[in-house]
């Protein structure tokens, strides 16, 4: 098998790639894709070689990461946008052979000095006349793609993603009743290729079916809609702060009457978006989990009835468990950190055995240090992450449950909480929040809607809450 | 050696036991309760007087099921073993005194359990429950299992979180007899509403109204709360009506169990755990 060969069998006519005003069929990616190859072994790049891909939401992107698999070598894409120290930072332990670069980070190629590796420019891509080297054949476990994380660990770590597991996921996504991806659908891919999401579930799924990707460089909400409408978009897949700026967009009303699935992912989607999503344009965004690290997914709604906070069920021929501290499944019904097994649960993290060792199981059981439950039909619900939880008195306070009732006070514009040493306690519940709101109101509203060891004992008032792009709360940088 | 609380008979002809038979087992009972053994009870305005409610007990001793039933000023009814009612001793009095017999064996026990415990509170009964599933033996609260909230979201019943003292000196485990002439508390707590700690459809209510209840308890009976469930894992939902609610026989998909808790519905998986450096039961990431 090899994850290059996902484009070989579509029509040679269809559209499989949409970037700004340019388009590209099936035939002419494949062209550049073998052009692609050919290059890459003109630089000396062999099977199981990193070459990082400085790429964004852009055709270029698609054309390295299929050529690099095409060589049997290792695709790690990391975001563009990134300062340069950063990026050389994420790039420098993935050991890369070679550095592509694309449009959007064309920047690097005048600062050789400051990336100190090799690069490689794609606008000069052309083809040289040459027979490109056949696409290497590869195992199911070996590596495909080497992705940033800090999911799991809270630690930035490098997750190696094989053709196997991408393979999986994207298949599973072909089998999900009357929402599975097939030919027809067009995919908005507006989150970060760089992200598995993105990479995954926008691009590599929807390309193996044959469907068209439309990509957009860099999320603007009137932009989007713009294509979502012009292209008839049919596959949405965002994270919540992108919902809740199409929920606030004053387009029309039908501005997305093309759209047959809605996902949100990377956060928790708040009530109030899911509502406004439904009454403004008439979509029901249903919630999906998973991990970097489970190649995606985990669980779905696609093709299951709207189950709000619920993030649906897991892809068949997963094993998915909820177990207590002591590694002992729950009672049905009852919260325990989730547990998973499956095709779709990557191979470790690069070059950090403990690491992998830390979540990861000989038997492949990941622990993902996300707590769950299951309701009685199978439909599961994130709590929280093991790591947030604040332990007073011996109970559990889940932050995510009272920075969501915080929340529900109307002056209250967000709301971060956090665990703190305490004396009698053990721990003590903190609340960071933002928005004009009065302390002694707040206290009294959280008396009235929480379990007295929930509630917040302080309080702090700030003008912006650490938050990341994704809508999850950093709650560590507010750890004291 | 106490007062007895008022009490007033409220006949159930749809529940198992002889109305006529438990009037006068239940005099005689509560008033030798009170003859031998001085019964403090505190927050008895907090048990409704009608209507259906969850009584929800700490479980230090054999004899709680005795003396808290006491202290309340209606009939109560709980889930007992079935094989009760296979000894003459005890077929017609256990009933009498509010025990429903349920078969525990079997696939659906846990449902049987759960639903007879519903027809109680939808006839606007009380029924009472261990949240801890079993006794304690190290005299901590423990983890509540989830089902007496369940229960209450599913019967729309409040829960009265009861914390007492002294049983444990009455009857310590272990022991048949219970010694007279000493002092027990029994305090009841002001009742939770599911609908007062979230959205009744959210299945994350179960845990959330768990917590709150046990929280209570551990205030009223000056209890340590321990995060764990009472018990040897083995010996868990040995307790009359506090097994887990099973899943539906057509759940698509499902937590596995291990073999210890299935009901003989699913087979068993447990997960190993990874490896750890530190320590060989919990994972590095989690010791942070």
């Amino acid at each position: 098998m090899n994850l290059a060969r996902i484009i070989d069998q579509h029509p040679a006519d269809d559209l499989a790639l949409v970037d700004g005003a340019e388009e590209v069929t099936y035939g002419q990616l494949r062209e550049r894709v073998d052009a692609m190859r050919t290059l890459l072994a003109n630089r000396s790049v062999k099977p199981g070689d990193h070459v990082v891909l400085a790429c964004g939401n852009e055709i270029h992107f698609v054309v390295a990461m299929l050529g690099v698999f095409g060589v049997g070598a290792v695709a790690a894409p990391l975001n563009p946008y990134s300062p340069i120290k950063e990026l050389v930072r994420k790039a420098e332990p993935m050991e890369p052979t070679l550095v592509v670069v694309g449009d959007v980070a064309s920047w690097m190629l005048e600062r050789p000095d400051d990336v100190g590796m090799p690069m490689l420019d794609m606008s000069q891509i052309v083809d040289a006349g040459e027979a490109p080297p056949a696409v290497v054949s590869c195992e199911p476990s070996d590596p495909a793609v080497l992705l940033s994380t800090s999911g799991v660990s809270g630690v930035p770590k490098i997750a190696v993603l094989s053709h196997g597991n991408l393979a999986w996921v994207q298949e599973a996504l072909t089998n999900c009743g009357d929402q599975s991806l097939q030919r027809d659908d067009v995919s908005l891919a507006t989150l970060p290729v760089a992200h598995v999401l993105g990479l995954n579930v926008a691009v590599l799924a929807t390309l193996r079916v044959g469907g068209k990707v439309v990509l957009q460089r860099r999320f603007d909400v009137d932009e989007s809609l713009r294509l979502i409408s012009e292209h008839q978009v049919t596959m949405l897949t965002g994270a919540p702060p992108m919902w809740q700026r199409w929920a606030e967009s004053d387009a029309p009303a039908d501005s997305m009457a093309s759209v047959r699935f809605a996902r949100s992912g990377a956060a928790a989607l708040q009530g109030p978006v899911f509502e406004a999503m439904r009454e403004r344009f008439g979509v029901e965004v249903r919630e999906g989990y998973g991990l970097t690290e489970t190649s995606s997914v985990v669980s779905t709604g696609r093709g299951l009835e709207v189950r709000q906070t619920s993030v649906g069920k897991p892809l068949p021929g997963l094993e998915v468990v909820l177990v207590d501290d002591d590694g002992e499944p729950v009672d049905f019904g009852d919260v325990g950190e989730i547990v998973v097994r499956g095709p779709g649960v990557f191979q470790g993290y690069l070059n950090d055995p403990d690491g992998t060792a830390s979540i990861l199981t000989e038997d492949g059981w990941l622990w993902t240090g996300d707590v769950g439950l299951f309701d009685d039909d199978g439909f599961l619900y994130l709590v929280d992450r093991v790591k947030d939880v604040i332990i007073v008195s011996g109970f559990n306070v889940y932050p995510a449950e009272v920075e969501t009732a915080l929340m529900a006070h109307p002056d209250v514009r967000g709301a971060v909480v956090v665990g703190t040493a305490h004396g009698k306690t053990g721990e003590t519940v903190v609340a960071h929040i933002s928005g004009a709101v009065d302390e002694t109101e707040l206290r009294q509203f959280a008396e009235e809607h929480l379990s007295r060891y929930k509630c917040p004992t302080e309080y702090h008032f700030v003008d912006e809450l650490p938050v990341a792009p994704t809508g999850k709360p950093v709650r560590r940088e507010l750890r004291s | 050696m106490s007062k007895r609380p008022d009490f007033a008979f409220e006949p159930a002809p749809n529940l198992p036991g002889s109305d006529r038979l438990s009037k006068y087992a239940l005099a005689g009972i509560n008033a030798t309760v009170h003859r031998l053994w001085d019964v403090q009870v505190t927050g008895l305005e907090n048990v409704p007087l009608s209507g259906p409610a969850l009584i929800c007990p700490n479980h230090l001793s054999f004899c709680d099921s005795v003396f808290v039933p006491a202290a309340l000023p209606r009939r109560v009814w709980a889930i007992g073993k079935g094989e009760y009612m296979d000894d003459w001793k005890t077929k017609h009095l256990f009933p009498a005194m509010g025990m429903i017999p349920v078969d525990r064996t079997g696939g659906k026990a846990a449902m049987e359990a759960l639903d007879t415990a519903a027809r109680v509170l939808d006839g606007g009964h009380l029924f009472m429950i261990y949240p801890e599933g079993t006794r304690s033996r190290d005299q901590n609260l423990h983890k509540g299992r989830t089902g007496a909230a369940r229960l209450a979201i599913r019967c729309n019943a409040p829960l009265i979180p009861v914390g007492h003292q002294g049983t444990v000196d009455i009857q310590p485990p272990g022991k048949f007899t219970m010694k007279p002439f000493q002092t027990c508390k029994i305090n009841f707590g002001a009742p939770l509403r599911p609908a007062d700690f979230g959205e009744i459809d959210d299945p994350r209510l179960g845990r959330r109204l768990t917590d709150a209840l046990m929280f209570e308890i551990a205030k009223l009976s000056g209890q340590t709360y321990v995060d764990t469930y009472a018990g040897e894992k083995k010996k868990a939902f040995e307790e009359p009506g506090t097994r887990p609610m099973a899943p539906s026989q057509d759940a698509p998909t499902r937590p596995t169990r291990p073999a210890s808790r299935s009901n003989g519905t699913s087979a068993p998986t447990k997960p190993t755990k990874p490896s750890r450096p530190t320590t060989p039961t919990r994972p590095t990431a989690k010791t942070s």
